[in-house]
């Protein structure tokens, strides 16, 4: 059958690559800890708020693999933990973005007119202001926590989904199939919904790839500032706000819930590459 | 390599020797300057608009009032006014200034700058007003001569002379020639100062660094000596504790304060770093919402008081807090401990939790405390902790400050339970009482809006009273009165604590400034 | 060609009212009481409310909108609750250091990645082609307060090498500024020391911001050399002995340059988001610590300020950029 075959090639054009399997290793390793996590954690309680203050800022050790944090916390197990949150709030974030983004950027891509150029002259507003300061601003108006914080970067993500759609779009209309597809009387929704979407999809399923990675990235860097999750929640960006004040002589619990962003951003982003080398090859390599 | 702030001085003193002239800071002569860092920025500098404790701090530096509050226990001195008399009726008080006060400018400090300066804060009616204006009206300040200034107050009100010392004397001269649009020089004096304190300003930059000048010939002198005294002083402010650290040990930094207990506990084992650790005077309490929500119980707020892990308070300080046995804390005159005011006890939480409309617990509170402040969000933790026994949520909310007063200043908004560090602004009692009176609703100490009538006329009894026997024993069964009613959590008093290099000579603690606060005047570099 | 100007700078325009248009919607739907920022910490009720009608916080929002575009349009920002300062004062006293900040990580991340992408090229598929691939990737993937921590922690707590954050020294006087960048103030009149302590102080925050751009800038070179590297006129003029170094550096350099000039465009942008970030770790006084601290002290005209300011900036650098591929680019030269 040509999906196996299809199947086969990619993984072994994936296996070839040694970044796209340390990508493919890093995300399952985080999917596993999100999905397992609270069951194999060493001290489930310090995730739900004990505190624990004759044990706080103590090295790593054999009891505390990650040392602990400012009341008594196991850092690891809250690290783990937050692998669950972090995963979530991206792939939400991600998901959200493109069911907003996608469409608009199809029907713009398709219809033409005068509703691409709304569309796309409120995509680039959207886009005029960089994302996280635009993030930065909706937070502040909206109050800071981890579900304004989703909203805001929502808002800041799902024009970057409309601009690939509606180029996509655009350059399906032109094909051949589409033409005949429109000759032969099919009504434009079905074209949409049965040629232009598969055939887009590659390029915006690269892009959710990568966008995973960064959305992560971007709400620990709203909690980094202090206007993401709040406590006890043990979201990486805020452990590590707060880690900050207990620099430099109790460093670890900085330093390793950081080292999951990365890994987490990193494993997205080499994952996402490693998809686009499959899934849509010609396009331009930046 | 280490830049030590010497090294710097040096290179600015030799690259001074280039054309040009405003870079490198005079010195004067082989005199030092002092390098204060904490965390917390200067927005207005104006004397009768604002005040917190880095503000004050260059306040009390720039400025000068009638009297000034020294030494540990706090006393109050002579200072502008080198004497004061109290009319027998305690209506009339009238000062007399000192001969040779100067305005950095060289106007002499006379009665009618007293007087234009107390008529110009009441009218503000910010900052510092609150504590007079409900007994002082401007028309009833009069500069009888040149050096003699009399107050004639609408009631008697013992507390007077203890609020004095805030009141700052400004330069008529100064602001009324600076005057924008009838705005009697706010906008002016936000930036600029028209003082005739120790210091004068060098450079103001709200958000980084203040760098004052010493005033050579200062009218009341220099008690280390003029050959002692600093050149001048720079604060600086870092928001950060690490960077803090950092300049405090590469000797860019003198004196560092909002230190973590964690922080000092590291730093005092520092070679060249002493470490001053003094009980304070600020209260933390977690204010319930006396009148709507479950908190309006007396039975939740016992329950919850009951539950709380006091200990924790103690520890997350590494020792250096003091619990509350009393609304009051133990430096106010009039403070007794209070006998029976709870400590951690399930059980009787429990019983207490029982009485109330949920008796077995599942409800969710908010704790709200002011975003950024390491301590109160750390107790705010244990809380959640503690209310586990009794299956009550809790919702940690960092807000800013303001937004927190706001909250808190109307009895249907306020959260359910809110942290505050509450300073006594003086020696007086009343300070501390008045607090839970019902004018205090609005306030950010009054946020409990506690109700109890009996308690509200005890405290408006106590501030007229002049018999001081009377007044302390009725003070005493106010404290008991509020304990009784618990319209908080009394908590801690946490120890105030600076960090500085072993040549900072001088330091005067006075448990009635702000934490953080230090008196500039008459510290000095022994090196 | 002109036309195509034209219309570039005339969408700019509107694509700032937009802008304008986005903040005011965004600003008023704060949830905090900005009167009571203003008052401080000991207001009471009255007072609160005093400061509400002093700034206008009271009317209509239509008549707050229309007050808003006329102030924007002097070049009026509103006033930060919090200090009573004008916030374009603060704008313009802040944004000197943020793009000192900014052109510095520019142009370390162009020159690092450019001769980090040649070489890469040169020695395609050898160990340090590899390195270099996996940096560049990184340099994406990394959180930069992360980063700035690390190196903080490292160069600064552990080693002492530099300083751990800030500008300038605490008590070094750098003068009345010239053009508002220390470093080249510094040159400007001659002293060396403080060229080298503000070198020292921009040291560290410059790279971590600089990190992204850099990979970017090095994948693209990289991939640009290799391509013309391998292009038909390369081989012509290898066959006539021309030095490989000389091909490199003349032709392959040229071509890498237009790809280079889009990235610059949208790394920059990047940039002034992440210098958000950096400057809170390194308590560099730039307007993106000015923002932040602002949005945690719920002072919305700051916030707005900043968000207006790096919006037109960047606006700007498009424009310029997508002005300057124009002129450079002969086949939209003709078009």
């Amino acid at each position: 059958m040509a999906l196996s075959r299809g199947v086969r090639l990619a993984a072994w054009q994936l296996g070839r690559s040694f970044a796209s399997m340390l990508g493919l290793v890093l995300v399952a390793v985080i999917v596993v800890l999100a999905l397992i996590g609270p069951w194999i954690v060493p001290y489930p309680d310090d995730v739900a708020g004990a505190v624990r203050l004759s044990g706080k800022l103590q090295p790593p050790s054999a009891a505390h693999w990650f040392g602990t944090d400012e009341v008594g916390n196991d850092v690891l197990t809250r690290t783990i933990i937050g692998a669950r949150l972090s995963l979530l709030v991206g792939i939400g974030i991600t998901f959200a973005a493109a069911a907003i983004g996608v469409p608009l950027g199809i029907l713009a891509g398709t219809v033409g007119g005068r509703v691409r150029e709304i569309i796309m002259r409120l995509t680039d507003l959207f886009l005029s202001v960089p994302g996280l300061v635009l993030a930065i601003a909706l937070v502040a108006a909206l109050g800071a926590g981890i579900v304004n914080a989703m909203i805001a970067l929502v808002l800041v993500w799902w024009p970057g989904y409309v601009r690939l759609a509606e180029s996509k779009a655009l350059s399906i209309r032109e094909e051949a199939y589409i033409e005949a597809a429109r000759v032969a009387g099919a009504p434009r929704l079905r074209i949409l919904w049965r040629h232009v979407l598969p055939n887009s999809i590659s390029p915006i399923i690269v892009k959710m790839s990568m966008d995973i990675g960064q959305a992560i990235l971007a709400v620990a860097s709203l909690g980094f500032i202090g206007l993401g999750a709040k406590p006890p929640t043990p979201e990486w960006g805020a452990m590590i706000s707060i880690a900050r004040g207990y620099l430099p002589d109790w460093w670890w619990y900085a330093i390793f819930p950081g080292a999951f962003i990365y890994a987490s951003v990193l494993g997205f982003n080499l994952l996402g590459d490693g998809l686009r080398d499959i899934l849509d090859p010609r396009s331009n390599r930046g | 390599m280490t830049t030590t702030r010497r090294a710097i001085l040096h290179g600015a003193a030799l690259s001074a020797l280039a054309p040009s002239m405003s870079w490198a800071f005079d010195k004067d002569g082989d005199r030092k300057i002092l390098v204060f860092s904490g965390n917390q920025a200067v927005p207005v500098l104006d004397p009768h608009v604002r005040y917190d404790w880095s503000t004050r701090m260059i306040q009390q530096s720039v400025y000068d009032g009638l009297l000034k509050y020294v030494g540990n226990p706090p006393r109050i001195i002579p200072w502008l006014a080198e004497k004061y008399e109290a009319s027998p009726d305690g209506l009339t008080y009238t000062f007399h200034l000192v001969g040779n006060a100067k305005f950095h400018n060289g106007d002499p400090v006379d009665a009618e700058a007293v007087r234009y300066s107390f008529e110009r804060a009441l009218k503000l009616n910010a900052g510092v007003a609150w504590m007079l204006k409900d007994f002082l009206k401007p028309e009833k300040i009069t500069a009888v001569d040149a050096k003699t200034v009399r107050f004639v107050l609408e009631r008697p009100f013992q507390p007077f002379i203890s609020y004095v010392p805030w009141w700052y004397i400004v330069n008529p001269k100064q602001v009324q020639a600076n005057v924008v649009d009838g705005d009697y020089g706010k906008k002016w004096l936000t930036e600029n100062e028209a003082g005739s304190g120790p210091f004068k300003l060098k450079r103001f930059d709200s958000t980084a660094l203040i760098h004052m000048d010493a005033v050579p010939d200062y009218w009341k002198g220099w008690p280390m000596g003029d050959k002692n005294r600093l050149s001048g002083v720079i604060y600086r402010i870092v928001r950060e504790a690490a960077p803090r650290r950092a300049g405090l040990q590469r000797r860019e930094m003198d004196v560092v304060t909002n230190m973590s207990p964690d922080d000092m506990q590291q730093l005092a084992k520092l070679p060249g770093v002493r470490a001053e650790d003094h009980p304070g005077s600020t209260t933390f309490g977690i204010k319930f919402n006396c009148q709507t929500g479950p908190t309006a119980d007396i039975n939740l707020r016992k329950a919850i008081a009951y539950a709380f892990d006091y200990e924790a308070l103690i520890t997350i300080h590494n020792g250096g807090a003091k619990l509350m046995d009393s609304p009051f804390p133990p430096t106010m005159e009039g403070h007794i401990p209070v006998p029976g005011i709870p400590r951690k006890d399930v059980a009787k939480a429990k019983e207490f939790l029982a009485k109330t409309k949920t008796p077995s617990g599942g409800i969710e509170l908010e704790y709200v405390h002011v975003q950024g402040l390491e301590d109160a969000r750390r107790i705010g933790l244990v809380l959640l902790d503690s209310l586990r026994t009794l299956d009550i949520k809790l919702n940690i909310v960092g807000q800013p400050w303001p937004t927190m007063v706001a909250r808190g200043s109307k009895p249907d908004t306020a959260a359910n339970m809110t942290s505050v560090y509450v300073t006594p602004i003086g020696t007086d009692p009343d300070t501390v009482a008045f607090q839970y009176h019902r004018d205090s609703w609005g306030l950010y100490y009054g946020m409990s809006h506690y109700e109890d009538k009996e308690a509200w006329a005890m405290i408006a009894e106590a501030r007229g009273l002049t018999d001081k026997a009377r007044r302390m024993a009725l003070y005493g069964e106010i404290q008991k009165r509020i304990v009784a009613d618990q319209p908080e959590i009394f908590g801690m008093i946490p120890n105030r604590t600076w960090a500085m290099r072993d040549y900072v000579k001088g330091f005067e603690f006075s448990p009635v400034r702000f934490t953080g606060e230090v008196d500039l005047y008459p510290m000095w570099i022994d090196a | 060609m002109l036309v195509y100007l034209l219309r570039r700078i005339a969408l700019a325009g509107l694509m700032l009212f937009g802008l304008v248009c986005l903040t005011f919607a965004i600003a008023n739907v704060a949830p905090s009481d900005p009167a009571a920022l203003a008052a401080g910490p000991d207001a009471g009720r009255s007072q609160i409310e005093q400061v509400r009608r002093e700034y206008g916080l009271d009317r209509p929002l239509p008549e707050q909108f229309v007050r808003y575009v006329g102030d924007l349009v002097q070049g009026e920002f509103g006033r930060s609750v919090a200090t009573g300062r004008s916030v374009g004062r603060d704008l313009a006293r802040y944004f000197p250091a943020t793009l000192e900040l900014c052109l510095v990580a520019m142009a370390f991340g162009m020159l690092a990645g450019i001769s980090l992408g040649m070489l890469s090229a040169l020695f395609k598929d050898r160990w340090l082609d590899h390195a270099m691939r996996i940096f560049a990737v990184s340099g994406i993937a990394l959180p930069p307060f992360w980063f700035g921590l690390l190196l903080q922690l490292g160069f600064a707590a552990w080693l002492g090498w530099l300083p751990t954050s800030g500008r300038i020294g605490v008590s070094t006087d750098p003068g009345d500024p010239i053009t508002g960048l220390l470093l080249v103030d510094s040159l400007l009149r001659g002293n060396g020391p403080l060229f080298v302590q503000c070198l020292s102080y921009i040291a560290l925050p410059a790279l971590v911001l600089s990190l992204p751009c850099l990979a970017s800038i090095l994948r693209v070179n990289r991939s640009e050399m290799v391509e013309a590297l391998r292009a038909d006129y390369i081989t012509a003029a290898r066959a006539h002995g021309v030095s490989r170094w000389r091909l490199v550096t003349v032709h392959a350099l040229k071509n890498a340059m237009l790809p280079t000039l889009a990235i610059i465009g949208l790394r920059w942008g990047w940039m002034m988001s992440s210098t958000v970030l950096v400057e809170t770790v390194f308590d560099w006084p730039g307007i993106g610590l000015y923002a932040v601290s602002s949005a945690i002290a719920g002072d919305f005209k700051p916030v707005m300020g900043v968000t207006l300011i790096i919006g037109l900036n960047f606006m700007l650098v498009n424009l310029v950029v997508d002005l300057l591929y124009g002129v450079l680019d002969p086949r939209l030269r003709h078009a």
